[in-house]
């Protein structure tokens, strides 16, 4: 057997040789550095040529159609965002069938949307983008699901410069856009939305005692800490807290009732998914507290969970909800209902309030491209992080949208305080526009 | 005689394909590929530092998975906050393991069998909840990313760790690849040759009667706590290889269904066979990342049944494992053609390893194990 070993050692030796002398023979095209677009002037926020090592600027744009991919939880606790999903393939779908987008270049572009399933498991989100990238081909990845997942592949769609647009989490994190320059959220800063609640308190009942409820990942600390934050120095107080782990599949019951006991007269239910809902119909009779949920769960499909429980419930809302009556009337909210129907969404999904954020996820990247120069992942970031009072999917009119690269990344910070009514909302306070404190308020 | 040689032969192109496959594939394949065989191999190692434990020396464990994880950890702690050089913490996770897995062998020494087996479960379960408990060294549900500082958008930042390639022509991906091969290989030399020794023949005797093993003069305490030592250590050189592969880590990582699969790695490939590890490993990530993404999205849920249903099937077909299979095939053949003729010295190592497999009742008990 030695004599074998030796030769194949010296077989293994020699192929490694030969293979590193050829190459990867699959025609890597990336490698080839592509920085001579005009669009990429040297003031633009972002300038390829020296933010990238391997550039390709229209990778995914083929003929006259451009790839693009998303991640989300098709299974599991979670899996009540892949509604989220079916709104940006509705988008998708609509958009195609109405001829496609226009972009700044002037040619119209087909899209097509290759969706990945991690099962809100932030470990297997890696090897999903990869894919997208390196055997599908994908032009940009729009609308991720969730805080962990986004940020499992925010070095590596950096280092590979591979625009991640509308992000469908709104963690403090995705202000770090000059560290990270090709994220932008697609949901207003979870601690904009949190200052909202405190501001609303503030005036409405400044000795607020608070019982938290928050899940313990960026996602839900991100309420926590803003919270801490913004009651500093006021009369307001966190009486108690409790953590929920979103993958131990356990209930959030015991950590409800035991906050029941704490004598708070404010609830704040920092949570996502399912546990949201379920964490209303936990609440003992004998507890009354004004309760606060997280925007991620203000829709009709979420709060249908909740038993009823859901009367009263206060939320920070930014976009309109196209089950409620008063919003029924909006442009933006009638194309939704008539365009989304017709790409195949059902009742449930078009009054649900997960769907019409999607479908916004996809407007953001379609205004992107229609404003672009250049079909280009850089020219279209540099769009996205200048944007000006613009306007897409569900948003409210009253939203001032206007980026401005690092110093203001986010294009939504804006909210009104609504309390959920029978069969819509109710506004408790007017809608107040934050534009460019989001990076502040998180600290 | 010429049949044995033929026999021989046969081994030899096999190696030599397996060889020239493992070689090639990087070159062919696009980098997320590569990323997925480099899992492989961690899976390979892992589950052969577990089939030292489990099927040469009977002891069962269910908890490899959280050494797995320890050895991972213990990477992207050293790497991140202790600004290591990245290989290095390799043989600090195989220290740090083999010392956690000396402690966890420590009951074995009273128990056996099934209590041991739910022992080593426990821990499989409770690791991915004290990572989360001591979120501020572990970076909790969040997990850690392996950084160092580098120069970027004109100021040093944490950015993700990066394996600059040496060689002209081998991209990144590539030479991680190899260098994780290389590691591979020396894990597998060295259980090869651990196993050949005295010391893995008191393994093996331990397992098959351990009193037996005691009057023949084997300490037996001793044995099973390095063996329980030693096992650790290669999964947690299989864990922190994951670690350097994947750039980061997460408690999900490392749960209970992690431990399984490094037990299904072992009795598919054919416990208590050097290799058997290694081609379990190989075939099952086969089917986890290359076959079940194809299948169509309405039957991805019932991956687990399908994967349960070909197991089923494979331990009634072939219940010492491929490997033990293949050996089992071989023997029956040379048997017959040769009707106990004389044997070289080249040969009986092909026909001891084949009697090691065959004679330790794996074929009445499958997968090996000895409760």
């Amino acid at each position: 057997m030695n004599m074998n070993w030796k030769g194949l050692a010296a077989l293994g030796c020699a192929l490694v040789l030969i293979g590193s002398a050829c190459g990867r023979d699959d025609g890597d095209s990336s490698s080839d550095s592509d920085n001579g677009d005009s669009s990429s002037a040297e003031d633009a926020f972002i300038n390829p040529s020296e933010d990238c090592d391997t550039y390709d600027g229209s990778a995914g744009v083929d003929g006259d159609t451009i790839k693009i991919g998303t991640i989300r939880p098709a299974d599991g606790p979670y899996a009540i965002y892949d509604q989220v999903t079916s709104g940006l393939d509705a988008w998708v779908e609509s958009t195609n069938a109405n001829g496609g987008v226009t972009a700044g270049d002037g040619n119209t572009y087909q899209i097509e949307l290759i969706k990945e399933n991690d099962g809100y498991d932030p470990a297997r989100t890696p090897e999903l983008a990869k894919k997208l990238v390196e055997q599908e081909g994908v032009f940009a990845i729009v609308g991720v699901i969730g805080t962990e997942n986004n940020k499992a592949i925010r070095d590596y769609l950096n280092d590979e410069c591979v625009p991640n647009i509308a992000l469908a989490t709104g963690s403090p994190e995705w202000g770090r856009a000059d560290e990270y320059p090709w994220y932008i959220a697609g949901l207003p800063s979870y601690a904009t939305e949190a200052s909202m609640w405190t501001d609303y308190l503030q005036e409405t009942n400044p000795e607020a005692k608070i019982a938290l409820l928050y899940q313990d990942d960026d996602f839900g600390e991100a309420y926590q800490t803003t919270l801490q934050k913004e009651i500093e120095g006021t009369d307001m107080e966190i009486v108690d807290e409790q953590s929920y782990n979103p993958l131990s599949g356990g209930s959030t019951e015991a950590a409800t009732v035991s906050l029941s006991q704490s004598e708070a007269d404010t609830f704040i239910v920092g949570l996502g998914g399912t546990p949201c809902p379920a964490t209303l119909t936990f609440i003992p009779e004998t507890w009354t507290p004004e309760t606060f949920v997280s925007t991620t769960c203000s829709g009709n499909t979420a709060l249908s969970l909740a038993g009823g429980k859901d009367l009263g419930i206060l939320i920070a809302q930014a976009v309109y909800d196209p089950a409620d009556p008063a919003d029924a009337d909006q442009p933006a909210v009638q194309d939704f209902l008539t365009n989304g129907a017709a790409a195949g969404l059902d009742e449930g999904q078009l009054a649900g309030g997960i769907s019409s954020v999607g479908w916004g996820f996809g407007a953001l990247f379609g205004a992107g491209l229609e404003e672009s120069d250049t079909v280009d992942r850089a020219a279209l970031m540099n769009t996205l992080f200048s944007l000006e009072d613009s306007s897409f999917g569900l948003v409210r009119d009253e939203m001032d949208i206007t980026t401005d690269g690092g110093e203001d990344p986010w294009p939504l910070e804006g909210f009104r305080i609504v309390s959920r009514t029978a069969d819509g909302w109710e506004e408790m306070s007017p809608f107040t526009n934050k534009n460019g404190e989001s990076n502040e308020i998180a600290g | 005689m010429k049949t044995l040689r033929g026999l021989g032969l046969v081994q030899t192109i096999l190696w030599a394909v397996a060889l020239i496959v493992v070689i090639v594939l990087p070159f062919t394949s696009a980098p997320f590929r590569v990323e997925q065989y480099i899992t492989w191999m961690t899976i390979a190692v892992a589950a052969a530092g577990l089939n030292l434990l489990t099927g040469y020396n009977g002891q069962i464990s269910v908890g490899h998975g959280a050494l797995y994880g320890t050895g991972a950890y213990t990477v992207a702690i050293l790497v991140t906050d202790a600004e290591w050089p990245l290989l290095p913490t390799v043989i600090a996770a195989a220290i740090v393991c083999f010392v956690v897995g000396v402690i966890i062998g420590l009951p074995a020494l009273r128990i056996k069998g099934l209590y041991l087996a739910l022992v080593t479960l426990a821990v499989a379960t409770l690791f991915p909840l004290v990572i989360e408990q001591f979120s501020d060294l572990t970076g909790g549900s969040g997990g850690l990313t392996l950084t160092s500082e580098q120069l970027y958008r004109g100021s040093i930042r944490d950015r993700r760790v990066k394996w600059e390639s040496p060689i002209d022509g081998l991209a990144s991906d590539q030479w991680k690849y190899f260098i994780f091969l290389a590691i591979s290989i020396i894990c597998f030399v060295v259980i090869a040759n651990l196993v050949k020794s005295r010391v893995g023949r008191s393994l093996v005797a331990i397992r098959d009667n351990e009193t037996a093993a005691e009057v023949s003069g084997i300490n037996v305490s001793r044995t099973k706590i390095l063996t329980f030592g030693v096992s650790a250590a290669i999964a947690g050189i299989g864990g922190a290889m994951f670690a350097l592969n994947k750039g980061q880590v997460n408690p999900t990582s490392f749960t209970l269904t992690l431990s399984i699969y490094l037990l299904v790695a072992v009795v598919l490939g054919g416990a208590s066979t050097v290799i058997g590890p290694a081609i379990g490993a190989v075939i099952y990530g086969v089917f986890i990342d290359v076959i079940s993404p194809e299948l169509p999205e309405s039957l991805h849920s019932a991956t687990p049944l399908i994967l349960g249903t070909l197991l089923v099937a494979q331990m009634l077909m072939a219940p010492s494992g491929i490997v033990g299979g293949f050996h089992d095939l071989t023997a029956r053949i040379s048997r017959r053609k040769q009707g106990g003729g004389k044997q070289d010295k080249n040969e009986e190592v092909t026909v001891t390893t084949h009697e090691v497999v065959a004679e330790t009742d794996l074929e009445t008990d499958p997968g090996g194990f000895h409760p």
